[in-house]
């Protein structure tokens, strides 16, 4: 299998001391690198504790401002009332009509993107050429790179428009439009991950079951798919957590009536989500009121909801894990994932008819037809950002402070911003993330403390982005006195893409053999060698995924820098952390909402952000490939 | 094959950083052409979306006059505006609404400073027949009495209602105004700008939307009748007061201003300010 790793151990490889050891230096006695090690793993274990802690410091600072609410209302009033009017008189803060919208809108999210997610996933892992295999996968990636503000600019001008015509409604703004926009926004997250998970499948599985003549469909359907199911299931966990937490683009094509669809199948009813209701009315509300502890109220409820469909999802993950990938008697929960797998669901031999080519190319037209929908919908949305965007791009947008509300002028102050703010984040979340992730998996057993930290992270994941925003704000801005700056929003940020670093870097350090840690043990190797040099290089790749997909994401966010870190406009660059900044998704927020008649500037601005996206993707995907090409030589 | 894997670590390692240093080098390296040194002194302003845009026009000018003072202009909502200047984390706070109770038992330094004016205008779509509303037809509208055009003399189409949310200055101001405190109808569609009202209401054939005075490109504005007569609204009609939905619009600070601070107010409360007023769609308040 893997003759080379022994060398791996011997070559020399600059540790965090700095100091390179080479194997013939190695202390004889061992009391060094036990120390060396002792305070590594201590340190590790820190870092780990850091995500329970963000995890209570966020509940905290919104109970502190949410519980006056169900002192005033009872808690019942406040849950059960069908009545959200704020501003009424008297006011009235029922939220249930809230919490069905968010259920609704996410579910059909779901049932629209699993599908989809997976059709794509089993086609770039499985089927496609390496030559296709290098194009869909950084395309698929890609579409995670375009922020929800554009999404939600889309849905509102195109997306609502077809399904008023194509359905012949009064208006478009429903459920329905709510939950594609969440399906086309969950793919990326949901396929990367799931696309990782099915590769680490080992081939030795793939060959073994097509030596015993399955075809490749059965194959992939009996014998991958199965194999993969954690990642599977953490790739949906994490895609969902991107649905329920999304704010800007939710909030402009449901149409926000705090309604219950009525009959509750009414796809086209108008809808309010949580977060939509969050997004719309955080910004304006009177600091203090009642309306604002109500808002907080809100945001605690959205935790709550979170929790409880984490904690769903790792009941069924903790299911799947217990029992064996082949096992011939699925239990219900098994059957149910099994369902949200197109063809997995484990059929009778006596009574197949149907020649298993048949079934193969069935299926295989079934996943081409996904793939294209799903590359479609990144097509459109590229060449209308492309197509509109490119007569406002010149030298000067590009290297001008804005003018007129940005109806003039460029974008450079913004550009810079998001760059560092970008930065920032990854220089804060890489480190925190990639310790936690080697603590959870290198360092401890299934303890109550890492089912704590893995239930804080998975809590993290699902935590909106705008409720990262209002703790920034509370915490960062107001509580440390930062004020709104860039550090604060690259605080805010990276705490926001924290867990997608930790939960990518755990799924591609499980997947490494245990036998090549054991063959480096065998060697002399202490814990930390081992980890540094034979467990995090063959890993790289899945760290280097999760750190794409938190670029795209922090590039894109409007919402948790909106109170944090950013202005309006600004003439000249930061020239300190405690300065705001400009950023790309705030200014193509404020374009596309409060300033009419910017439309090329708007397109522009959309542009330069998925450019700029597009490239910092691009550098890590050569890495990535130039990474991989190096391991299957190894692996071959 | 096992230096190439070791080196592709390190070329990650150094691509990061070299990334983050280039990003750094990029941005210190590079001041934008014809920007004068770093300015000795700031302003932050912040809050009303409505407001933003006077403040952000006359930011522009004032930099060009004042060279030695750099303004921050940012949005966030009237709440965000008066909560900043309150909390202190910006000098100068925008609202379109008065301060509410809370808000002044909270921060009871405030001072408000009425900068301008504004009008509410209710939009349709350009394809509707209709021309003129009463304020007793807008409210049963927004009420949910008519949910047709032909019940208050326009075509037959559903009318989809579209306003702002229950936290917007603007819908406060209309919630007080127009509806007499009424609630909305539940089946309304809300968006938390006026923007996204525009955008809605040109799109959409029964919709009708209530926005600023800026934003009224590519959708129809309604005349209101006062007293049965239609009463266009011009800026001509709104700075008469003859048209009937206005209000004002204000700049908060903690304490009477001092300092720079001053200085900027005093600039927006000048001929050039109010100019500057003016030509972001909204109504000076010293003709």
């Amino acid at each position: 299998m893997k003759k080379e790793e022994p060398a791996a151990v011997r070559s020399g490889y600059p540790g965090w001391s700095g100091h390179s050891w080479t194997w013939s230096e190695l202390p004889s006695t061992g009391t060094k690198r036990h120390i060396i090690d002792l305070i590594i793993s201590k340190l590790l274990f820190i870092v780990a504790l850091f995500a329970i802690l963000i995890v209570f410091f966020i509940i905290g600072f919104l109970l502190r401002d949410g519980y006056q609410i169900v002192l005033e209302t009872g808690i019942w009033n406040f849950l059960a009332g069908v009545d959200w009017n704020p501003t009424g008189s008297p006011p009235s803060f029922g939220i249930l009509p809230l919490i069905v919208g968010t259920l609704l809108v996410t579910a059909l999210a779901m049932a629209i993107a699993v599908p989809l997610s997976m059709a794509t996933a089993i086609y770039i892992a499985e089927i496609a050429g390496p030559r296709t295999k290098a194009v869909v996968k950084p395309a698929v990636e890609l579409l995670a790179g375009i922020p929800s503000v554009v999404y939600g600019f889309f849905g509102l001008i195109l997306l609502t428009d077809w399904i008023r015509i194509l359905f012949d409604r009064p208006s478009g703004s429903s459920w329905l439009a709510g939950s594609i926009l969440l399906a086309i926004m969950a793919i990326p997250t949901i396929t990367s991950v799931a696309e990782d998970a099915l590769s680490s499948v080992p081939r030795e599985f793939r060959e073994g079951s097509l030596a015993l003549g399955a075809t490749r469909w059965q194959t992939i359907r009996s014998v991958v798919v199965p194999g993969a199911v954690s990642g599977i299931s953490a790739a949906v966990i994490l895609g969902m957590g991107r649905a329920i937490g999304e704010t800007m683009a939710v909030l402009m094509v449901t149409g926000n009536a705090a309604v219950i669809p009525d009959p509750i199948t009414n796809v086209f009813s108008p809808v309010r989500t949580l977060t939509g209701t969050l997004g719309i009315e955080m910004g304006e509300v009177a600091f203090g009121s009642l309306h604002y502890h109500a808002l907080f109220g809100v945001a605690v409820v959205l935790l709550a909801i979170t929790l409880a469909v984490n904690g769903l999802a790792r009941l069924i993950i903790r299911q799947m894990q217990r029992t064996p990938a082949r096992s011939r008697a699925p239990g219900p929960l098994m059957q149910a994932v099994h369902g949200l797998i197109p063809g997995s669901l484990p059929h009778r031999a006596k009574r197949r008819i149907i020649h298993p080519k048949t079934t193969q190319k069935f299926a295989f037209l079934l996943i081409s037809i996904g793939v294209v929908i799903v590359l479609a919908a990144l097509g459109a949305i590229l060449l209308e950002i492309i197509v509109n965007g490119a007569g406002a791009i010149s030298l000067e947008f590009l290297t001008a402070p804005p003018s007129d509300l940005g109806r003039a002028g460029g974008i450079f102050p913004a550009i810079v911003g998001t760059l560092y703010l970008v930065a920032g984040a990854l220089a804060v979340a890489l480190p925190l993330g990639i310790a936690t992730a080697i603590y959870l998996i290198e360092y401890t057993a299934d303890t109550r403390l890492t089912r704590g930290i893995r239930a804080a992270v998975d809590l993290l994941n699902g935590t909106p982005s705008i409720v990262f925003g209002l703790f920034g704000f509370a915490f960062l801005v107001l509580f440390l006195n930062f004020g709104v700056s860039l550090i604060a929003g690259q605080i805010t940020l990276g705490l926001m893409v924290l867990p997608t670093i930790i939960r990518t870097t755990e799924e591609s350090l499980r997947s490494i053999p245990k036998s090549l840690r054991e063959g480096s043990y065998a060697l002399g190797a202490s814990k930390w060698q081992t980890v540094w040099r034979v467990v995090l290089p063959p890993a790289l790749p899945g760290i280097i995924t999760g750190a794409i997909l938190s670029i795209g994401r922090a590039a894109g966010e409007t919402a948790p820098i909106m109170f944090t870190a950013v202005v309006f406009s600004n003439r000249y660059l930061p020239s300190s952390l405690f300065e705001p900044v400009m950023s790309l998704p705030y200014h193509l927020f404020i374009l596309t909402t409060s300033v009419a008649g910017a439309d090329d500037q708007k397109f522009g601005t959309a542009l330069v952000l998925l450019v700029m996206v597009l490239s910092i993707y691009l550098i890590a995907i050569l890495i990535r490939r130039r990474y991989n090409r190096a391991t299957v030589i190894n692996n071959g | 094959m096992t230096g190439k894997r070791l080196s592709g670590v390190t070329a990650v390692a150094l691509a990061g950083i070299l990334m983050v240093v280039l990003m750094a080098a990029g941005c210190l390296g590079s001041q934008p052409s014809g920007s004068p040194a770093s300015p000795s002194q700031q302003i932050t302003v912040t809050g009303s979306t409505t407001v933003l845009p006077i403040a952000e026009k006359a930011r522009e000018a004032f930099e060009d006059l004042y060279p030695s003072t750099r303004v921050l202009v940012s949005g966030g909502g009237s709440s965000v505006g008066v909560r900043a200047v309150g909390e202190g984390t910006a000098d100068i706070g925008m609202s379109s609404r008065d301060l509410k109770p809370e808000e002044t038992g909270m921060y009871p330094g405030l001072v408000t400073h009425h900068i301008a004016d504004d009008a509410v205008i209710l939009i349709v779509h350009p394809d509707n027949s209709i021309e003129s509303l009463t304020l007793d037809q807008v409210r049963g509208i927004y009420n949910g009495t008519y949910t047709n055009w032909n019940q208050v003399g326009g075509p037959d189409l559903d009318i989809v209602v579209v306003g702002r949310d229950s936290a917007s200055g603007t819908r406060e101001f209309f919630a007080e105004y127009v509806m007499n405190k009424e609630d909305f109808t539940k089946n309304q569609e809300e968006f938390n700008s006026n923007g996204g009202i525009q955008q809605k209401v040109s799109q959409t054939p029964g919709a009708i939307g209530y926005v600023g005075l800026g934003y009224t490109d590519g959708v129809k504005s309604l005349k209101i009748e006062v007293d049965g007569t239609p009463i266009e609204p011009t800026l001509e009609n709104i700075t008469s007061k003859k048209y009937p939905i206005t209000r004002p619009l204000f700049m908060l600070t903690n304490g009477e201003p001092g300092g720079a601070v001053k200085e900027f107010l005093d600039f927006i409360m000048s001929e050039e300010g109010q100019q500057i007023v003016e030509s972001a769609d909204y109504i000076p308040v010293q003709g």
